[in-house]
C-alpha cells in the first residue's frame, strides 16, 4: 500500500543579482571604462553601506554612468571586497 | 486482536537521528520556547545522572549540568512517523496513527499471511526498523494493548489476552492513566495508588467525587473500550518548498512567499480539481531545527483567500528566521464536487491565452525558464535584497 507523494522542491534566486565586472578607475576612483566600453559620463554617484552590525557588512560606492554606445549601466565598487560589479535595477 | 506499537521518547529519538552519538550521552528535548520550561523526553544516560522527563529544566541542568539539550525537530519527527507508518502500511496494516511514536492496527486480517499473531507481530516491528527500539502490545481492548507496549522492552512483543487483562492491568501505577495531576494526588490521599485500586472502586462512586475525566480513567483501568480499530486515509502529500537565499525572518516576506507557494501548490495537476481538507506548513530555522504547523479545515476548500486567512496567521507563530519555507497538501477530498460554470468566469479567456503562452515558452526554454518575481524587502537599500525569482513549472 503506498500513498502519492509529490513533492517539488524551487530555489529562489535573486532578482538583480550583481555580476562582476571588469572596470578601469579613474584617480578619483569612478569608471572609465567598463567591460572595455570606454565611458562617456558619470551621470550620479552614492553610497550604501548597510547591516554593518551583522558578519556580512556592505559597504558600496554606486556610479551610474554611460558609456560610449550610448547604454546607460550601473556599477559600483564593493569596498568590502574591493572588487566591481555590474547590477541592473538599483 | 488489537495491537499497538509504541516508540518511547519519540521526538527525542527523531530530532536525534542525524546525530545518533547523541543517543549515549546525556540529552533532553529542550523545552518549546515560549512554554513552561520543562524537559521533554530523555536519553537513558540522562536518566542514569538523574534527569527525569517533564523536569524544570534548571533543575535538571544542576544535576546534569553535562546534560545536552536537543532542539525540538517537529517537521523532521513528523516525516519520520509518516515514514514509519507507510512501511507499516505496506506491510498490510491498517494504521490507525494516535500520537508521534503510538500507532494502533488490527492483526486479524494478516494473521495468516504472517502464519499467526507474533509472525505479524514481528513483521511490525520488523518494518519500524531496529534504530526506533519499538515494542509492541496485543490485546483485545486498546488500553490493554497500549499498557503492553509501554511496559514491554525495546523489541519486545506483549501479549494479553482478555481474560489476563483485569490481572495484568491491576498492579500498574496510575501514571498510564490520561488523568489530571491534581486528580492523582487526590487518588493517592484516598490511598488509590494503582489502575486495579481504581477498577475495583464503584462506578457511580468514581463519577461522583472525579468528575467525566475520572469516569474515562476508571472505564480504562477495567480495560476500555473494545473499539475496532480504524485504519487512516491514505495521505495524499503534494508539496512545495522554496528556499531562501538567506534567512528570512520578516513576516510580511514570508507571507508573500507563503502567497507564492500556495498559489504554486493550488496549480499543481496532481491535485486534480481535488478539494482540501488538510494542509501543512513548515519551515527549516536558520537557528537549527524546524516548525511545523497542520490545519485541518471545517469545509474543504481550493480557494486561496481563505486557506491564506487558514494558514497565513500561523506565520506570527515562527519562533526564527527562516531558510526554507514548504508547504503541503496532506489530505484531499476524493472527488472535485465542483459545478461546472454556466458563464465563463471574466478573464478566463485571457487567463487560457497567457497560461498556454507560457507552456510555450517553457517548452522551448526548458523548466525554470518561467520565474514569478516575489517582492520580499522592497524597503531595502540593497537592491537584490528587494525581489525574489521563484522558478514556476506548471
Amino acid at each position: 500500500m503506498t500513498s502519492e507523494v509529490f513533492p517539488q522542491s524551487r530555489v529562489a534566486g535573486r532578482l538583480s543579482e550583481p555580476r562582476p565586472a571588469l572596470v578601469e578607475p579613474a584617480f578619483d576612483g569612478s569608471p572609465r571604462v567598463v567591460n572595455r566600453h570606454a565611458v562617456a559620463l558619470v551621470r550620479e554617484e552614492w553610497h550604501v553601506v548597510d547591516r554593518w552590525w551583522t558578519e556580512e557588512p556592505v559597504r558600496r560606492r554606486y556610479f551610474e554612468v554611460v558609456l560610449e554606445s550610448g547604454q546607460n549601466t550601473i556599477v559600483f565598487r564593493d569596498e568590502e571586497r574591493g572588487s566591481w560589479f555590474i547590477q541592473r535595477g538599483a | 486482536m488489537i495491537a499497538c506499537i509504541s516508540i518511547a521518547g519519540f521526538e527525542l529519538r527523531a530530532a536525534m537521528y542525524s546525530r545518533p552519538r547523541l543517543a549515549l550521552e546525556p540529552a533532553a528535548l529542550a523545552p518549546v520556547e515560549g512554554t513552561e520550561p520543562r524537559l521533554g523526553p530523555v536519553t537513558a544516560a540522562a536518566e542514569a545522572a538523574g534527569v527525569q522527563p517533564g523536569m524544570r529544566l534548571g533543575e535538571a541542568l544542576a544535576m546534569c549540568p553535562s546534560l545536552t539539550l536537543v532542539d525540538q525537530d517537529p517537521a523532521a519527527a513528523e516525516q519520520e512517523w509518516e515514514a514509519i507508518v507507510r512501511r507499516l502500511e505496506d506491510a498490510g496494516f491498517a494504521v490507525e496513527p494516535a500520537a508521534l511514536g503510538c500507532a494502533y492496527f488490527e492483526t486479524g486480517g494478516v494473521e495468516r499471511l504472517y502464519k499467526g499473531l507474533e509472525g505479524a507481530l514481528r513483521r511490525a516491528l520488523e518494518a519500524v526498523g531496529p534504530t526506533w527500539d519499538a515494542r509492541v502490545g496485543a490485546a483485545d481492548r486498546r488500553f490493554a494493548a497500549l499498557t503492553a507496549a509501554s511496559v514491554a522492552r525495546p523489541g519486545q512483543i506483549l501479549v494479553v489476552s482478555d481474560e489476563q487483562t483485569p490481572a495484568f492491568l491491576a498492579p500498574h501505577p496510575l501514571t498510564l492513566l490520561p488523568l489530571e495531576p491534581d486528580r492523582r494526588t487526590e487518588l493517592n490521599e484516598l490511598g488509590v495508588r494503582t489502575v486495579g485500586g481504581l477498577a475495583a472502586l464503584p462506578d457511580a462512586s468514581v463519577a461522583e467525587r472525579l468528575g467525566g475525566d475520572g469516569r474515562r480513567a476508571h472505564g480504562l483501568a477495567r480495560g476500555g473500550s473494545r473499539r475496532r480499530v480504524r485504519g487512516r486515509r491514505q495521505p495524499a502529500e503534494i508539496v512545495e518548498t522554496l528556499e531562501f537565499p538567506e534567512a528570512v525572518g520578516n513576516e510580511l516576506t514570508l507571507r508573500r512567499a507563503f502567497g507564492a507557494l500556495l498559489e504554486q501548490l493550488l496549480a499543481r495537476p496532481e491535485r486534480a480539481g481535488r478539494f482540501i481538507r488538510k494542509v501543512a506548513i513548515a519551515a527549516t530555522l536558520a537557528g537549527g531545527g524546524s516548525w511545523r504547523r497542520t490545519v485541518t479545515l471545517r469545509d474543504a476548500t481550493a480557494e486561496q483567500d481563505r486557506l491564506k486567512a487558514a494558514l497565513g496567521s500561523k506565520l506570527a507563530e515562527l519562533p526564527s528566521p527562516v531558510l526554507e519555507l514548504r508547504l503541503e497538501l496532506v489530505e484531499l477530498t476524493a472527488s472535485r464536487g465542483q459545478q461546472l460554470e454556466l458563464v465563463e468566469a471574466q478573464g478566463a479567456t485571457v487567463q487560457s491565452h497567457l497560461s498556454e503562452g507560457l507552456r510555450q515558452v517553457r517548452a522551448s526554454a526548458g523548466s525554470g525558464s518561467v520565474c514569478t518575481v516575489l517582492e520580499v524587502a522592497p524597503w531595502s537599500r540593497i537592491p537584490e535584497s528587494r525581489a525574489l525569482l521563484v522558478p514556476r513549472d506548471e
